[in-house]
């Protein structure tokens, strides 16, 4: 795994976990230390988002331009390893 | 509204092609338990949904079968890349070949095309989360089957995952199923369509 797939690896932990909490959520609106939860790892999921679109291209379009967004790998391609 | 991200929710990256398991595996594409249908199940059934974690519950899980289904689609893609025509003959890949060559194409393994006559949206939220909660099981047991079918690691491991989210959905529908059921009127649950006949809800919780 080289230093792009790690930082993506970071990006897709840190918001499956705030995916997990929020699923919970629809179903426990009440439960604060939930809610918490969802918002710390909803603010490390972005953070790690943002320092993998400026180091390595758009996950959004809208972060972006069109070439770039094209440019950027699509996610059924393998990430080829060369390490 | 849907804005794309460019990412797998689980990364899929499979190094040995094997048509034998794509054709397997595209069941979870377009087959009578996969993702097409799931997705298109809870998003059709959430506007009947009489409350707002319900409503919320069914989009948020709709949304998420939309990311398994691209996932299943890249297994499918990966599994069917840089194949010979020995190959597509001798794995018994050469009939789904002939009509889609290696397209990504929502069917069954049997052959059989995605259709939404395998899924119901009733309007009535008891029926419809039960639906719920029986179609999660039953890709779990299809993901099951897969599992036992399936050797090579880098197809089992977003199998798995997919396997572990069936599990997941399950008991939020099964809270949300008694969430629902905490709002009705006891007495009968099963009687009416709380959806339809509104005389028989409580009042919203505050």
């Amino acid at each position: 795994m080289n230093e792009q797939q790690r930082l993506l690896r970071k990006v897709s932990t840190a918001q499956f976990a705030a995916w997990e909490l929020h699923l919970y959520l629809d179903t426990h609106p009440c439960d604060t230390q939930a809610n918490e939860m969802f918002r710390k790892y909803t603010d490390e999921a972005n953070s790690f988002k943002r320092e993998y679109e400026h180091k390595y291209g758009p996950l959004m379009v809208s972060a972006s331009n069109e070439a770039d967004w094209l440019k950027s790998p699509w996610p059924w391609e393998n990430e080829r390893s060369c390490d | 509204m849907f804005s794309y991200e460019k990412k797998l929710q689980y990364p899929v990256n499979i190094k040995n092609p094997n048509p034998k398991l794509a054709q397997i595996i595209i069941t979870q594409y377009g087959g009578p338990d996969g993702e097409l249908g799931a997705s298109l199940r809870y998003l059709s059934q959430r506007f009947a949904m009489p409350y707002s974690e319900l409503k919320g519950l069914l989009t948020d899980i709709g949304t998420e079968e939309l990311g398994h289904l691209e996932m299943i689609g890249a297994i499918v893609y990966q599994l069917t890349r840089n194949l010979s025509l020995e190959e597509i003959e001798k794995s018994g890949f050469d009939t789904y070949f002939v009509d889609h060559t290696t397209g990504i194409y929502p069917v069954a393994a049997s052959g059989y095309p995605y259709t939404a006559a395998q899924f119901q949206s009733k309007g009535d939220v008891i029926t419809d989360l039960h639906e719920d909660l029986a179609a999660e099981q039953k890709a779990r047991t299809t993901y099951d089957n897969i599992l036992r079918l399936v050797d090579d690691p880098d197809v089992r491991e977003p199998i798995k995952f997919l396997r572990a989210r069936e599990v997941v959905h399950y008991q939020r529908f099964g809270e949300g199923l008694r969430l629902a059921t905490d709002r009705l009127n006891s007495k009968n649950f099963y009687a009416f369509n709380p959806s339809f006949d509104g005389k028989n809800f409580k009042p919203r919780m505050k």
